[in-house]
């Protein structure tokens, strides 16, 4: 497993809070809320152990938001949260209670946009950690457990994910998701090694 | 130097380009979204023709000149910000119809009528193409799903509505259930003491004459009292008022009870009820109260309907993790038509003023909704010869 240090931990916290601060302002004007978002927390995880983290954590139904990353880097960024707290948050962003147990399809779309606010925030501050380009894709909206989400049968075992979690504030709640970047072991590797430049060149 | 034959491959080349341009333009036409490019520039340099519709901005006005400029309005709003976003950063955005309403100032041409705002959804993608950066804006005319979801809208809030009309409904006639047997049961219970006390002639002797009167009133102030029982009795049930007291229960001393509390009953039908085969050391999950009350249903609808002098047999089956208990009568049996409604309530076969036997038609629904709640199960089969088998399965005790 990837062991990074307590520093270089600190380093990626802060720049990542930065730009889900700018996401959370973004998102705030378009909806008129306070909308507020952190990453509290980040750990590097190999894929099953993520996936059994979702299933454990009494969320096996989860849904979120998807979108690959290319470039300097390739993978997948997802942003999950517990079904039914994707639910509240797209219901209180909205500003709208539709009495329908599952999100509408343009409730989903709604949700595909919070998604590649957020995804995108966090990706470019990966390409700026990086000082590489680093291309996204379009949003899709995805559900089921955390095996189907990571789809561990079908891919690496190995592959190590970048595993944030999210504190998504919402009139007076805060609601918990997690941002994962699943990367191939090169990328990560890439990407310690920027990191550590970074940190010296800071002193 | 450049020799001819390098020139002409050159002017073929930049033919094909141009050919193949226009093709491609072409395709884009055909397109049901609306399509423009914007190069690293931020102009304008693809305009399909869903966009020269939707927009009324001819190609000629467009191609060439600043997004900013084609769209004044949308200077720092965030489609701005995403488009700059895909050419700087690469990044690919979705803007959804929910979180910006109508994004693009574009419409519906309608001949005549007035121009509506086309509902929209924009995806701008980053594209790379022989080293320069474009962005590609689609947009998606959502107008039918807005519109679907407005009539899903509508008719969930009326499902709703009606759901909570229906439930208030429902709470207030078991509610109202409820209170009126109470409210009846205590003057009918004075009026049966009253009644009795005249009856037995402690009063003083009664004419014949008046006696009958006295007695068709007891037996029917009976009969009231009884139904309203029943009625108060699936009301508690349907309600979930009352509870069960569940444990283990041995099956062959309950049915030793039902038979004996029964066959006084019985005798009056001249029916006398046999246990065959008796398994002692069953224990079942169950109230023995309301087990009781169920047994005590089955064998007096089993005596009712049978013919004089002959026998209703209780058999007990074991099965896997629940055991039957059987009551077979050799009666008329049920009715063809009438099997399906047998468990609603106040169903009875003969339901005329004029039938022989007494009921209110309410045992066997009270049976089913108490078999249930036990987890179980309450049926009946047609047996060869004649007469009903009614059973019911009930789970089995199993210690931990
Ligand atoms: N063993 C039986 N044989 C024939 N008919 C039966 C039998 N048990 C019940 N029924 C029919 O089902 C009806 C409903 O029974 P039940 O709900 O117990 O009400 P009640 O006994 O008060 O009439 C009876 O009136 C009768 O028509
Ligand atoms: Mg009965």
């Amino acid at each position: 497993m990837l062991e990074i240090s307590e520093l270089q931990r600190d380093y990626i916290t802060e720049i990542l809070n930065i730009s889900m601060g700018s996401a959370a302002s973004v998102l705030s004007e378009m909806v008129s809320e306070e909308v507020a978002l952190s990453i509290p927390e980040i750990d590097f995880l190999p894929r099953s152990v993520a996936a059994g983290k979702f299933d454990q954590t009494n969320m096996s139904k989860m849904s979120g938001v998807t979108q690959g990353i290319s470039g300097a880097i390739y993978g997948d960024a997802l942003l999950m949260f517990p079904e039914e707290k994707t639910l509240s948050i797209v219901r209180i962003l909205l500003g709208e209670a539709v009495p329908v147990e599952s999100l509408t399809e343009m409730e989903q779309e709604a949700m595909c946009e919070i998604g590649n606010i957020i995804l995108n925030s966090v990706v470019s501050s990966i390409a700026d950690i990086l000082k590489k380009e680093i291309v996204s894709s379009l949003p899709r909206f995805i559900q089921g457990t955390g095996n189907e989400v990571f789809s561990v049968e079908s891919s690496n075992h190995d592959d190590l994910v970048m595993f944030l979690k999210v504190d998504f504030g919402l009139e007076s709640q805060s609601i918990n998701g997690y941002v994962t970047l699943i990367l191939n072991m090169d990328s990560l590797q890439d990407f310690i090694t920027q990191l550590d430049e970074q940190i010296n060149a800071i002193g | 130097m450049l020799s001819d034959s390098d020139s002409v491959a050159r002017d073929v080349k930049a033919e094909q380009t141009g050919l193949l341009a226009n093709l491609f333009g072409k395709v884009l036409d055909f397109s049901e979204n609306g399509l423009f490019l914007v190069d690293s520039d931020r102009k304008v340099i693809l305009w399909n023709e869903w966009m020269v519709q939707a927009s009324s901005l001819g190609r000629e006005e467009v191609m060439g000149a600043a997004f900013v400029e084609v769209f004044p309005d949308l200077k720092g709003k965030r489609i701005e910000s995403v488009i700059n976003a895909a050419l700087d950063a690469h990044t690919a955005s979705l803007l959804s119809r929910s979180l910006n309403k109508a994004i693009f100032p574009l419409y519906f041409s309608e001949l005549g009528g007035e121009n509506q705002r086309i509902e929209q959804s924009v995806t701008v993608k980053p594209i790379q193409s022989d080293g320069h950066d474009y962005c590609l804006v689609q947009i998606t005319d959502v107008t039918p799903m807005v519109q679907r979801e407005g009539v899903l809208r509508v008719l969930a809030k009326e499902a709703e509505a009606a759901l909570e009309v229906a439930e208030e409904a429902s709470r207030f006639k078991s509610e109202f259930t409820s209170t009126v047997s109470h409210e009846l049961r205590t003057p009918l219970t004075s009026i049966r003491g009253s009644l009795g006390l005249i009856a037995s002639g402690v009063m003083g002797e009664l004419k014949p004459e008046i006696g009958r009167l006295i007695s068709i009133a007891c037996n029917n102030t009976e009969r009231l009292l009884f139904l309203i029982n029943d009625i108060l009795d699936i009301s508690k049930i349907e309600s979930g008022k009352i509870g069960f007291v569940m444990g283990p229960v041995d099956l062959l001393a309950v049915l030793l009870q039902s038979i004996e509390a029964n066959q006084a009953y019985g005798e009056q039908y001249e029916v006398r009820y046999v246990l065959n085969d008796v398994v002692g050391g069953i224990t079942v999950y169950a109230d023995t109260d309301r087990l009781m009350q169920v047994l005590n249903n089955l064998l007096s609808n089993a005596a009712k309907f049978s013919p004089k002098g002959v026998e209703v047999e209780i058999n007990v089956i074991r099965k896997n993790k629940m055991v039957r208990v059987e009551v077979r009568d050799y009666g008329s049996g049920i009715p063809e038509q009438f099997k399906s409604r047998i468990f609603e309530k106040f169903s009875q076969a003969d339901g005329s003023d004029t039938r022989k036997v007494g009921g209110t038609g309410l045992g066997l629904s009270i049976s089913k909704a108490i078999v249930e709640q036990m987890g179980g199960v309450i049926g009946f089969n047609v047996p060869e010869g004649q007469g009903t088998i009614f059973y019911i399965d009930i789970c089995l005790f199993k210690e931990k």
